[in-house]
């Protein structure tokens, strides 16, 4: 209880700092303000397709269902995650660049991304029996981990390379404001410990969710 | 063991005939396959022309047209048995292995007889500069590699769910879309004279990789 209040605190008063300690970068002026929230959404993007394909892996290696909750948690979250990741890059691109939408190669990958998830969750959604279930949707996530590192790293390299990102290529983290530095942290730290609570509870609830249904057949 | 490995060779290599026979009889599938790729070919045409200057347009269209047609057809060779209820036989005289590597070949060989139609006809219909033949078939050839290697292990696991054919076009996108964009890419230079190697690597270590890990992921496949 008390570690979320300090949680919802802690990203709160960051959030907050965001605004009104932190200064903004001059290129970027008032849209500086977009990678407190976009870059975390987009770390844990790949961070929760990373749990649920290992977690599937190990579900095909130990075949327990609760690696399974573990891999339909992560996706789950994951995918909003990843929708509010592309959403916020679509408006700073509009703002930045002149458009929503130009299929640069960060757009790329995460669409590609947003793919994955939703057929994941569609190949989930399609079949009814748990271990079933479990199994070959583990089976696509272990095919999808084949994918994911060709479209995030080696296509957009040599499919998009007449086309730069000078401004994110000229904003090099290390040239990030200390302030900003610290702030972008710290909302990092918080977004990633609010995914991993949020995964807990999807997680628990699968448990009780398949020890009522067991209860329930026992019963009847 | 080499006996068991001479053995389920041979069950790979009984696997693809079956398919071909139960194929040849109805070619239901090959029918339908061949119809799709010739109408969106068509489609594509009549709505675009002719655009023999251009190189970009021309190798985006073609390898639209094989993937539309790939996706309406290469679920098809697990659906079946399931459809048909013969998978179970199936399961009880081959491994799963060689039933999935048997169904691979037979949907690179169903690729290769809808591109051996398509890919001339595009050629003529869209008006094309003639391909520099050697790159370009290397590049059909390792793209129609990776194509049925992804569309075989998804059309193994959609045909276990309730969707089944609906489900495939959607599911199978992701994992056809580095191919697809790499092999765009390489027509793409093939045709302006560009160097073409880089996309050739991706495309076949794109379908080394996927072949392997779906070589370890067919042994899961069925268990119930």
């Amino acid at each position: 209880m008390i570690a979320r209040v300090l949680l919802l605190l802690w990203i709160a008063g960051w959030i907050v700092a965001g605004f009104f300690w932190a200064p903004l970068v001059p290129v970027l002026g008032e849209t500086t303000r977009v990678l407190y929230l976009h870059i975390p959404a987009a770390w844990i993007t790949m961070l929760a397709l990373g749990w649920s394909m290992v977690h599937s892996l190990l579900y095909l290696r130990r075949r327990k269902l609760e690696h399974d909750d573990h891999a339909a948690g992560a996706a789950e979250i994951g995918i909003l995650f990843c929708i509010a990741a592309t959403a916020s890059g679509s408006l700073w691109a509009k703002a930045m660049w002149g458009s929503y939408w130009n299929w640069d190669p960060r757009e790329t990958s995460i669409f590609f991304l947003l793919l994955i998830y939703a057929a994941y969750l569609a190949v989930r959604s399609a079949i009814d029996q748990d271990e079933r279930r479990a199994r070959l949707s583990a089976i696509y996530s272990a095919a999808a981990f084949v994918a994911a590192p060709f479209l995030m790293f080696v296509v957009p390299r040599i499919y998009f390379s007449l086309h730069p990102d000078p401004i994110i290529n000229s904003r090099g983290k290390i040239d990030m404001d200390p302030r900003i530095r610290v702030v972008f942290f710290a909302l990092l730290l918080g977004f990633t410990a609010l995914f991993f609570w949020l995964l807990s509870l999807r997680v628990r609830v699968a448990r009780l969710e398949r020890r009522g249904l067991a209860a329930q057949g026992g019963a009847s | 063991m080499p006996t068991s490995r001479s053995s389920s060779g041979a069950a790979v290599w009984a696997v693809l005939r079956k398919e071909c026979v139960s194929e040849w009889r109805t070619r239901y599938g090959l029918n339908s396959a061949l119809l799709f790729a010739v109408t969106s070919l068509a489609a594509v045409s009549f709505a675009i022309g002719r655009l023999g200057d251009r190189a970009d347009v021309l190798a985006g269209l073609l390898w639209i047209v094989l993937l539309f047609a790939s996706l309406a057809s290469l679920a098809h060779a697990f659906v079946r048995e399931v459809e048909g209820k013969t998978l179970t036989m199936l399961r009880l005289v081959a491994p799963p292995t060689a039933i999935a590597l048997g169904k691979l070949l037979f949907n690179l060989l169903f690729l290769v007889v809808i591109e051996l139609v398509t890919v001339p006809l595009f050629l003529i219909l869209m008006g094309a500069p003639p391909p520099r033949w050697a790159p370009f078939l290397t590049l059909l050839a390792l793209g129609s590699i990776g194509l049925a290697v992804a569309a075989t292990v998804i059309g193994a696991v959609i045909s276990q769910t309730r969707g089944r054919g609906a489900l495939f076009a959607g599911t199978a996108f992701p994992l056809l879309l580095p191919i697809v964009a790499a092999a765009v890419s390489g027509t793409r230079a093939q045709w302006t004279g560009a160097p073409m190697d880089s996309e050739l690597r991706l495309l076949a270590a794109y379908a080394a990789a996927l072949l392997a890990v779906s070589l370890v992921l067919y042994d899961h496949l069925w268990e119930d």
